[in-house]
């Protein structure tokens, strides 16, 4: 009994030995905090990170659920994310429990550098706010296998991935002290999202070579909530980059607003340029022109006398 | 007894050079992604690091007296060098001295580094151009990027050498700290990579050249079955070159990219990644560079004619040429952004 005891441990061991290598070998998806217990009504940031483990990466597409029995997710800030182009903007679907997102770091992400004083890994961060419960629960946050890291090798290789999920105790009744962590980082953000600009693009190979608008740009604080966009004396209408517009003559002002989670927000606008003499008018200047020096030299011939010949 | 031992030193042993391997394999792949000589210094953090004379009251033990001075204070700029002032040459004949200059609550970022000489170098901010610089004769650059806002930041560079070749860009993710000054130091670009022909015929000369810092040892990488590494050193112009025969090579496509070691220390990532084919000739990209609407970059434009087209199939933006436009692509178009 003894003798195959330890036969169990020592094969443990040695394929905890074995399999570590292979483990730290990958990217690694995680989560801060991983563990933690909260109450109802508290509201909890949990961060998405990312460990490159020495390799170049550009891509993440992250597929996540969580225990929507207990949990609720509220938001999803980009705030500080490393990924500054978003493919898919995150989307929760609370009824599935589900979060999703893709997103890229243009040039690529390596990994912090040496001398670094924070810690540049971040994906993003998740809101969740607790659910009454009357019994201690087991919330559960996992990383699901369809998510992806991709290597910024110029060829689109898939990374070798592996994920650390998150486990919560939640339990009854509500705390002395509530947690109000997110409420709390909108109250500190009073910076609306940087600066940007609107590009004006006609191509042929989209919109059917209609002219159109991009646009983005990012909020270090609380992250890009949405876009808004106002053409001439239109309403803003909420908006997504590339933008198709209305106005294809280019003659109305084109405003486009960002706004950050806290509600900040940065207009950027665009004012047609102004042509000092439209087509026709030259067109109408120049016969007009044309018509005085016709008459000047008809005058000009009957004005002169004729020579007579003699 | 015996056979447990002889099991356990089996298995250890077996363990040992798995973990070995595996240490190599993740080494090499470092190697192959990652800039080696890049640093991050804050200034005004209180710790003197790479390129700070001193941070804040931390002098680092110097005083005016070890720097030559007769006698005095020494204190530190805001910009972490050494603020002599309050040093004096000669015997006081009065009071005063220098006190503490409290550094200044501005944010700002320098990067420095090595690219090529006069090279005309983009700097990206998330991935929108912040800044376009000139390096000097000696291939050396810095800027400064003020009015940052604090937070994690992108920082990505590319340049262009005299005959207009593109480099690969280079990115870091750094933390701004509010009314500090970050310096990214020991950039070193990689160089830029060309080749005079893409079908060979096995056995024939192959050129690879480009431009690089002065006098830089640049390691020539050809990834075939069996990986080739050259090794050229650049003239006092930058320029490098290669004559490669082909003859080791078997027939198809083969890839190539080179990275570079200044003559201080300083080594790079690896180059662009690029191909060429010993015998049968294949077409190359319809939209090379992931520049979609051929406008010699690849930026937001390019990003929206990929959103537009996601799922669809379009020769052009399907870049790996997977019958869709889908993942790898985007990856693609991120690896080759330029802003």
């Amino acid at each position: 009994m003894q003798k195959s005891k330890f036969k169990i441990k020592f094969f443990l061991l040695i394929t905890f030995f074995l399999t570590f290598p292979l483990l730290v070998s990958a990217a690694i998806l995680y989560l801060e905090p991983s563990s933690g217990e909260y109450h109802q009504d508290d509201t909890f940031i949990v961060k998405m990170r990312i460990d490159t483990e020495g390799e170049c990466i550009n891509t993440v597409k992250a597929n996540l659920s969580f225990s929507q029995n207990v949990l609720k997710a509220v938001e999803f800030s980009t705030g500080n994310s490393i990924l500054t182009l978003w493919l898919q903007s995150p989307e929760i679907n609370q009824n599935e429990g589900k979060i999703s997102f893709v997103g890229g770091v243009p040039g690529g992400f390596c990994g912090a550098l040496p001398g670094e004083p924070g810690k540049p890994n971040l994906l993003g961060k998740i809101i969740f706010k607790v659910k009454e419960t009357t019994e201690k629960k087991e919330a559960i946050l996992k990383f699901l296998e369809e998510s992806q890291v991709l290597l910024n090798d110029g060829f689109g290789t898939p990374a070798k991935l592996s994920f650390r999920n998150a486990n919560f105790e939640i339990l009854p009744g509500k705390s002395k002290i509530q947690l109000k962590e997110w409420k709390e980082e909108l109250e500190k953000d009073n910076v609306p999202p940087e600066p940007f600009e609107i590009k004006f693009i006609k191509d042929s190979m989209i919109f059917g070579g209609k002219w159109f608008i991009v646009f983005f740009t990012v909020d270090k604080q609380s992250g890009i909530d949405h876009y808004e966009v106002k053409e001439g004396k239109g309403d803003w209408k909420i908006a997504k980059s590339p933008y198709l517009l209305e106005d294809q003559d280019l003659k109305s002002i084109i405003k486009v607003k960002a706004v950050d989670k806290a509600g900040n927000e940065r207009i950027v606008e665009w004012v047609p340029k102004k042509e000092m003499f439209s087509w026709w008018t030259i067109v109408i200047i120049l016969i007009i022109f044309m018509i005085i020096v016709v008459i000047w030299k008809l005058k000009k011939k009957v004005m002169t006398p004729k020579k007579n010949k003699t | 007894m015996r056979k447990r031992i002889l099991f356990l030193i089996l298995f250890s042993g077996v363990g040992f050079f798995l973990t070995l391997f595996l240490i190599f394999k993740t080494a090499k792949a470092l190697i192959s992604t990652t800039s080696v000589s890049v640093v991050v210094s804050v200034c005004g953090n209180g710790i003197i690091e790479n390129g700070e004379e001193c941070d804040g009251l931390n002098l680092g033990g110097v005083t005016c007296e070890s720097l030559g001075y007769y006698s005095g204070t020494l204190s530190c700029n805001p910009d972490c060098t050494f603020d002599t002032s309050g040093c004096q040459t000669v015997s006081p004949s009065g009071g005063g001295g220098g006190g503490y200059v409290p550094p200044s609550a501005e944010t700002k970022v320098v990067l420095q580094g090595k690219a090529y000489p006069s090279a005309k170098i983009t700097i990206l901010k998330d991935g929108e151009v912040g800044a376009i610089i000139t390096a000097d004769s000696n291939a050396n650059f810095k800027t400064e990027i003020k009015e940052i806002s604090p937070g994690i930041w992108n920082f990505s560079l590319w340049a262009e050498d005299k005959e207009g070749r593109r480099s690969i860009t280079i990115s870091f993710s750094v933390t701004i700290l509010e009314g500090k000054i970050t310096t990214i130091s020991n950039i070193f670009i990689p160089p830029t990579i060309e080749l005079d022909k893409t079908k060979v015929v096995k056995g024939e000369d192959l050129k690879i050249f480009g431009q690089t810092a002065p006098e830089s040892q640049i390691s020539i990488h050809i990834e075939s079955p069996q990986e080739i590494i050259r090794e050229t050193k650049a003239k006092e112009s930058g320029d490098w070159e290669d004559i490669f025969n082909t003859s080791p090579l078997d027939e198809g496509m083969h890839v190539t990219r080179a990275r570079a070691k200044s003559p201080e220390g300083l080594e790079s990532s690896f180059s662009s990644v690029l191909a060429f084919y010993i015998g049968e000739y294949k077409p190359g990209e319809i939209c090379p560079r992931a520049d979609f609407n051929n406008d010699k970059r690849t930026n937001l434009i390019d990003f929206s004619i990929l959103l537009y087209w996601w799922g669809k199939y379009n020769p052009c933006v399907d870049v790996n040429g997977d019958g869709k436009v889908n993942l790898p692509d985007f990856s693609i178009l991120m690896y080759w952004w330029t802003g």
